[in-house]
């Protein structure tokens, strides 16, 4: 499904968070959306879910597969998240709901869009769990007895089950040990592929980045300040912004490295 | 299950304890019940064997242990000044007292939960201003000023509208439970409309933490509206606290429930309790006492069990030791 | 010095700017007005009975009437006003006190003591206030010293119960451990390292705290185990117009709309001041400090 994002501005009481957004996905695209913490990047993922708090406002166009998002009824979105749309959440421990079990969230979007048999559905839940690479017997497991890794399996075996057309992923990798990050990113990026969906994977970490995504954007204090294929922008930002985060990146995969070659 | 052995054998420490805290405080402070029982102008005389007779000159110990052995077996002594049965008279009044509190936790329940749930998930600020002032306001009405409002409003003979027996339980008891039951709508609207209010509030807290949990998010993720989600997922995420707030509600509301007893003259417990402290009925009031001690502690015993039941991490507390 | 008043007209100013907060200053600030001004002068004395003029309406020489003995309910009311904010004040430090000291119990290293102040809590903070007042009457009568005792009691067993996680939190932090191995005392680290953090609840708790002790003695003294006959009090006033309330409905409006109305002020209060005393709610307070 295809986004495309006009002059998109959203502020919290007065406070703006992000202004004059202009963003594009293309069908099946795998699009980036990067920025240091507090740049306002989870608010534009929220704007397309419709999940905006509610002391915040957003005005502009944003279209999913030409439907106009902004304005619309909760309703209207609910009947598209979950269906058209799915999300992958950061924390996926904290998104899970404690007390449904895995088989019982993974189900939860088939039974909010569509009338099926409870058998049919535990057949689903059972190829999309096996999709995740996640055993049998996680079906009757809670959240907290599960890895984080193991919960962001869950996270990514709900958001597709619908076959959604439009993957949003926040963070997804964040809350994740550098091995496992690598393995969810590649899951999740083999999974949209082979449902012929797009994704807006939004992540301040460019290592990530450039794993899961062709094209990307760089929103800097609520400005996008660029955008480009993910490769050329690594190698050649042209802008200050991009240029600082780039090498602070780097750092960080460094540090990182190095951290794992003490430890491992 | 070993929670619930350890959970058991607390309550059986604190009943325990309790009995003795019970006895303790009634025999050590200061003030001579028998004295004071006897009247001003007592002799020494009359005061000494009226401590014998109430079995207060044997030694502590003595008292405490008779005592305990009748609580065990289900003697609760007999009054001093009527000469009944504690145990009975116990029995009767909890007839009425008991559906009189299940009554207003009903109101409250039913005025507290929607109003609470509400006032969340309104996203008209007004409307929300509306109902943070129901709520404080709510909850600020002594019960025993909504009770005479309420007698003013609605109780026949005085009342603008005479619908409601002002007064008095009838004398047959629940052998007509139409009478019986019209005659406890009034105290239960005055105890449960002061209880409904402070739940509101807990329950305006409860959810409005839970809404901004992101398995709330989550679930608007999968295909519910923020009102769905805020009552399927946020309210059963709330729920664990909620119990608790509604167990301690329970021993709020007992000292409203002694009031409207008295202000509306029904024969409950609390009546009993005040009558009998006021004549430092000394034998019936610590039987009294512990016995309503004693329900308190069952109540936070079932809510912490409600806990566990309410949240799946404590069932797999051990499995995921092992794991 | 100087700093702590300009931080106090700070969050006063504050308080104000906002309705509940406003509301909340005022109503109190009439209370304790009212209470000092009773000490010196009601409109009469408060043995001064008519029998000539009992259950009057109100009128110029008795704004709000008479009572049954012709005793003016303005001047009980006003005189009243002053034994509520007594037992509210003691009320409030009485469970201060206990429910910190019980909180200092609950995070203390000492693993028994803790062990055994946290079963304790759990197992008392149902027994309600009316319960503890009935077993306090027994030996001592009714007294406004047993209202006291048994919400200082009660409500410092629910203080404990409340702060008991952010008190936790703090005891765990570094900068607690750090001053324990500096050798600081224990009981100043507790007062000026954990009891600063619960600030915000405990704030809150204490003013709503005093709001319930103005229930509770009204409670209470209806009941006839709170303040003693012939001291004036709210509870009493509203007690004494209960009796003939189908006769005269008017007399009993007064009083309970002084408690509702006080006692909305003080659930107020708590809520007013955490706000403004709370650096990340209120920027006026960061003005002139550094953030780092």
């Amino acid at each position: 499904m295809s986004v495309e994002i006009r002059n998109l501005n959203i502020t919290i009481g007065s406070k703006p968070i992000v202004h004059d957004i202009d963003m594009d996905i293309a069908d099946g695209e795998r699009v980036g959306l990067v920025g240091s913490s507090g740049s306002g990047k989870s608010m534009i993922a929220k704007a397309l879910m419709g999940l905006l708090p509610a002391n915040a406002s957003a005005d502009g166009s944003v279209r999913a597969g030409g439907a106009q998002l902004i304005g619309a009824n909760d309703t209207d979105m609910a009947d598209l998240r979950g269906r058209y749309m799915g999300m992958v959440f950061q924390n996926p421990a904290a998104a899970l709901n404690p007390v449904t079990t895995v088989a019982q969230q993974v189900e939860l979007p088939l039974r909010l869009h569509y009338d099926l048999s409870a058998p049919e559905r535990q057949e689903r839940v059972k190829t999309m769990l096996s999709k995740v690479g996640l055993p049998e017997s996680a079906l009757g497991k809670y959240p907290h007895e599960l890895s984080g890794g193991q919960a962001q399996r869950v996270g990514i075996a709900t958001a597709l089950i619908t076959s959604p057309r439009l993957i949003i992923a926040d963070e997804p990798t964040t809350a994740l040990d550098a091995i496992t990050q690598r393995q969810i990113v590649d899951l999740l990026t083999s999974l949209v592929d082979d449902a012929g969906a797009s994704m807006l994977f939004i992540t301040h970490d460019f290592a990530v980045l450039a794993r899961a995504t062709t094209r990307c954007y760089v929103l800097e204090d609520g400005a996008m300040v660029e955008s480009g294929a993910t490769a050329d922008l690594l190698d050649h930002p042209h802008t200050e912004q991009a240029r600082k985060l780039v090498a602070a990146a780097r750092e960080l995969t460094l540090h990182r490295q190095e951290a794992e070659v003490h430890h491992g | 299950m070993r929670f619930m052995v350890r959970r058991l054998a607390l309550f059986a420490a604190a009943l325990v304890g309790l009995s003795l805290l019970v006895f303790v405080v009634l025999r050590v402070l200061p003030g001579d019940v028998a004295a004071v029982m006897a009247g001003t102008n007592a002799t020494p005389e009359r005061i000494v064997s009226l401590r014998a007779q109430m079995g207060l000159d044997r030694s502590y110990a003595a008292q405490y242990l008779d005592w305990a052995d009748g609580l065990f077996h289900g003697d609760l002594g007999t009054s001093a000044i009527g000469g009944k049965s504690v145990a009975s008279q116990v029995g009767t009044r909890a007839g009425v007292t008991f559906p009189l509190i299940v009554l207003s936790l009903l109101i409250a329940l039913a005025i507290g939960l929607p109003l609470g749930c509400a006032a969340v998930l309104t996203r008209n600020e007004r409307l929300r201003g509306v109902f943070h002032v129901v709520a404080i306001v709510g909850g600020a009405v002594p019960a025993l000023w909504s009770g005479l409002l309420l007698i003013l409003l609605f109780a026949r003979g005085v009342g603008l509208f005479g619908v409601f027996p002002s007064q008095g339980f009838p004398a047959d008891g629940w052998s007509n439970p139409g009478q019986a039951l019209m005659a406890l709508v009034l105290p239960a609207l005055a105890t449960g409309l002061t209880a409904g209010a402070g739940l509101m509030r807990y329950t305006r807290a409860a959810l409005g933490e839970a809404a901004s949990n992101s398995a709330v998010d989550m679930a608007m993720a999968c295909g519910m509206t923020r009102v769905q989600a805020l009552l399927r997922v946020g309210l059963r995420l709330a729920l664990p606290q909620l119990v608790s707030v509604f167990g301690l509600m329970f021993a709020q509301m007992i000292t409203g429930v002694m009031v409207i007893e008295s202000l509306f003259a029904l024969p409950g417990l609390g009546a009993m309790l005040v009558t009998d402290v006021g004549n430092r009925d000394l034998l019936a009031v610590q039987s009294e006492l512990f016995l309503l001690a004693a329900f308190f502690l069952l109540l936070g015993l079932l809510v912490d069990l409600a806990h566990r039941v309410l949240d799946p991490r404590f069932k797999t507390a051990r499995s995921r030791e092992v794991g | 010095m100087a700093t702590l008043r300009v931080t106090l007209r700070v969050i006063l100013r504050s308080m104000w700017r906002r309705a509940g907060g406003r509301y909340s200053l005022i109503v109190l600030g009439l209370w304790v007005l009212v209470s000092l001004v009773s000490l010196v002068w009601t409109p009469y004395s408060l043995l001064a009975t008519d029998g000539f003029h009992v259950w009057s309406k109100p009128s110029a020489a008795h704004p709000l009437g008479t009572d049954g003995v012709g005793a003016d309910v303005l001047s009980w009311l006003m005189a009243g006003s002053r034994t509520n904010l007594i037992i509210a004040a003691l009320s409030v430090i009485v469970a201060a006190a206990f429910g910190l000291l019980l909180v200092a119990a609950m995070v203390s290293r000492h693993g028994a003591l803790s062990a055994v102040s946290v079963v304790l809590v759990d197992a008392l903070i149902s027994v309600p206030t009316v319960l503890v007042a009935l077993i306090l009457c027994v030996p001592f009568g009714a007294s406004a010293a047993v209202i006291v005792a048994a919400c200082g009691f009660a409500y410092g067993l629910n203080l404990a119960r409340i702060l008991r996680p952010s008190a936790m939190l703090a005891a765990r932090s570094a900068y607690v451990q750090s001053a324990l191995h500096s050798g600081m005392p224990a009981a100043r680290v507790f007062l000026t390292h954990i009891v600063p953090n619960t600030l915000p609840v405990l704030v809150v708790q204490l003013s709503m705290s005093a709001g319930t002790s103005i229930l509770a003695e009204a409670g209470l003294t209806y009941l006839g185990i709170g303040v003693g006959a012939g001291v004036p009090s709210w509870g009493h006033s509203l007690a004494t117009s209960v009796k003939f309330v189908g006769i005269y409905p008017l007399t009993v409006l007064w009083p309970g709309l002084v408690v509702t109305a006080v006692v909305v002020a003080l659930n107020l209060l708590g809520d007013a001041l955490r706000d403004a005393a709370d650096p990340l709610a209120n920027p006026a307070l960061r003005g002139g400090q550094d953030e780092r």
